[in-house]
């Protein structure tokens, strides 16, 4: 979830009819790593994913958030089997590792068929290194085989259909995490059209997911609540039910519906790429299609250190300030 | 710019001329007229090098620096023992101990090699040409571990013993293998492109031997022992994770991905965790 706009509406900058906000998406750092899963075909490994990247939508509560990145086809996987790609993000390295031990173990290591391997190559940034078979392997209760194959070390664990394969360990990366676009609509349909189409086109972005389902949230946040003990609550300024209630509003009457799109990406290029492909998405639809505005949730600037800027994203391609 | 320290055998020794010391690190400092003066064991006696070999040096734009001997270094034992970097050639065979206990760098030996060639070698690349005697990538006489890492690649036939003891790394024959290959094996890959000998994997705790023959079948092994066991379940995703790490030394592991395989477990004498593989 994301927080208020902030400094929106200075310029607007209209694209096929769609006003683009003179704002920016406010994103942190945090930590990531990626894991290859295959299968004895595409299905089963789909359905380890699916299992592993489940409640995984928000830091806030779900401990980390995942979603599969992309499928992988027999040619590019370690063992020659279709898989996916699936990418964890956490905000800190022991939280990482404690999902994805209890996410592997309950969800890939239960799976027919499947293995688990590394999906992050060693190199200068690769910051730390995570269990991923290394734990599970005292599931195999001594008949457990370790195995070391060009470099790496691979755990054999019995299992009632043969074996099941798990690469030791993988890397842990810096990441970001929190870059998003508000879509605002005219109405529900207009408001999913343009959401679906952004993550499709975002979805072709390497080194990025979207954790939320589809991809998209509809229950934006803003920093803190009336209520002591959250510390955060709805996003009152874009929710069209509340307009003439609330006491700041960022929509207009027209207004009906506001979907957001949270992406975390290996780095903050990764994110600024694929929030300029979303909003290309977008605005290929226009306002003919029933979208109004592209803006953005920040916090004013003061938490997180990466600023995507919608317009310096049109304009001067896909970066991220870091201030 | 990287060093090219040349020895050429004027004449075979009498008796066996021990060589270890000599290694790309250690000369690398060393003039050509101090590495003359350095002293060898020959029989009882110490010998300069000057009296066995011509010495030359000659610069190269890499990084590695190198050693060459060229001639019949049969007589010579431990040429690139305890090797930790860079990279000795040998224009010939070599004799005993060849990159035993060698951690890093390459030893390559255009020749064959004598008895225990990378004994206890944990580390580094060691390719000999032709053949290889008894207890290659096996353990000195009274420890406990064999070869413990690295790469070892035999492209003709190995003596018997082979991997004995052997712990971690990968070691390939091309050819064939004399008696009691993978004895007591602890862990680690050994791959035999030929036949093997008898009481193949003689008390092996784990590890893998894979035959990879092209006409493997059975009559990779002579007998396998009643101390193994056929595997029922497949094993895919180790298979095709370890072949496709082989297939790329060429020779009859070339293909080894996409051939079928069978599989026995054991020895259960000593637990039951290796496995011999036949490449069908």
């Amino acid at each position: 979830m994301s927080a208020a706009a902030g400094d929106s509406a200075k310029a607007p900058l209209v694209i096929n009819g769609v006003v683009i906000d003179d704002t920016f998406a406010e994103a942190f750092p945090m930590k990531a790593t990626r894991i290859v899963i295959t299968a004895h075909n595409l299905t089963w490994a789909r359905h380890a994913a699916v299992a592993t990247t489940g409640f995984a939508t928000s830091v806030i509560a779900c401990g980390c958030e995942a979603a599969i990145e992309r499928e992988l086809d027999a040619g590019e996987t370690p063992d020659g089997r279709p898989g996916l790609s699936v990418m964890l993000f956490s905000m800190s390295g022991k939280e990482l590792a404690k999902q994805l031990e209890r996410r592997v173990g309950q969800c890939v290591l239960t799976c027919p068929t499947t293995a688990v391997f590394a999906g992050i190559a060693d190199g200068p940034e690769v910051i730390d290194r995570i269990a991923l078979g290394k734990n599970l392997r005292f599931f195999g209760d001594g008949w457990q085989i370790s195995k070391m194959i060009a470099g790496q070390r691979y755990w054999r664990i019995p299992v009632m259909d043969g074996e099941f394969v798990a690469q030791e360990t993988v890397g842990v990366t810096k990441a970001v995490g929190g870059g998003n676009l508000l879509l605002l609509a005219r109405d529900t349909d207009a408001a999913l059209a343009a959401a679906e189409a952004a993550v499709i086109a975002m979805k072709r972005v390497p080194d990025v997911i979207m954790p939320f389902p589809g991809g998209v949230v509809r229950s934006g946040s803003k920093v803190g609540s009336k209520y002591p003990a959250l510390g955060a609550s709805t996003n009152d300024a874009f929710c069209p039910s509340l307009i003439g209630l609330a006491a700041k509003t960022e929509l207009t009457a027209e207004t009906r519906c506001v979907m957001e799109i949270v992406i975390d990406g290996l780095a903050d290029t990764a994110v600024g790429a694929a929030m300029r492909a979303g909003i290309d998405a977008c605005t290929a639809i226009g306002a003919a299609g029933g979208l109004l505005r592209i803006s953005a949730g920040n916090y004013g600037g003061k938490l997180g250190p990466y600023h995507f800027h919608l317009h310096k994203l049109l304009g001067q391609g896909a970066e991220g300030d870091q201030s | 710019m990287s060093a090219i320290t040349t020895f050429t055998l004027k004449q075979g020794p009498a008796l066996r001329v021990d060589l270890r010391g000599l290694t790309p690190t250690a000369l690398a400092a060393l003039s050509v007229a101090e590495i003359e003066r350095l002293t060898v064991t020959h029989g009882t006696q110490m010998l300069p090098l000057a009296e066995l070999f011509g010495v030359a040096r000659s610069e190269a734009a890499g990084a590695i620096d190198e050693l060459r001997f060229v001639g019949d270094l049969s007589r010579f034992d431990r040429i690139g023992w305890q090797l930790a970097g860079g990279r000795v050639i040998v224009d010939g065979s070599v004799g005993d101990y060849a990159g035993g206990g060698m951690s890093a760098g390459e030893l390559q030996v255009s020749g064959s090699a004598g008895e225990l060639a990378a004994c206890e070698m944990s580390g580094g690349l060691l390719t000999v040409a032709g053949d290889v005697g008894d207890f290659a990538a096996s353990t000195l006489p009274g420890s406990m571990d064999g070869m413990r890492g690295g790469t070892f690649i035999v492209r003709g036939a190995a003596g018997a013993r082979f991997g004995d003891r052997m712990r971690r790394g990968t070691a390939l024959v091309f050819g064939d293998a004399g008696d009691f290959l993978a004895s007591r094996m602890v862990a680690g890959t050994i791959g035999i492109g030929g036949m093997a000998g008898r009481h193949v994997g003689y008390g092996m705790r784990r590890g893998s031997v894979v035959f990879a023959s092209a006409t493997s079948g059975t009559s990779a092994m002579h007998e396998i022992a009643d101390t193994f066991v056929p595997a029922v379940a497949d094993a895919l995703v180790f298979w095709q994770l370890l072949s496709r790490d082989l297939a790329r030394h060429g020779g009859a592991f070339t293909g080894l991905p996409s051939r079928a395989i069978r599989r026995h477990l054991g020895d259960v004498a000593a637990g039951g965790k290796g496995e011999l593989i036949v490449a069908c």
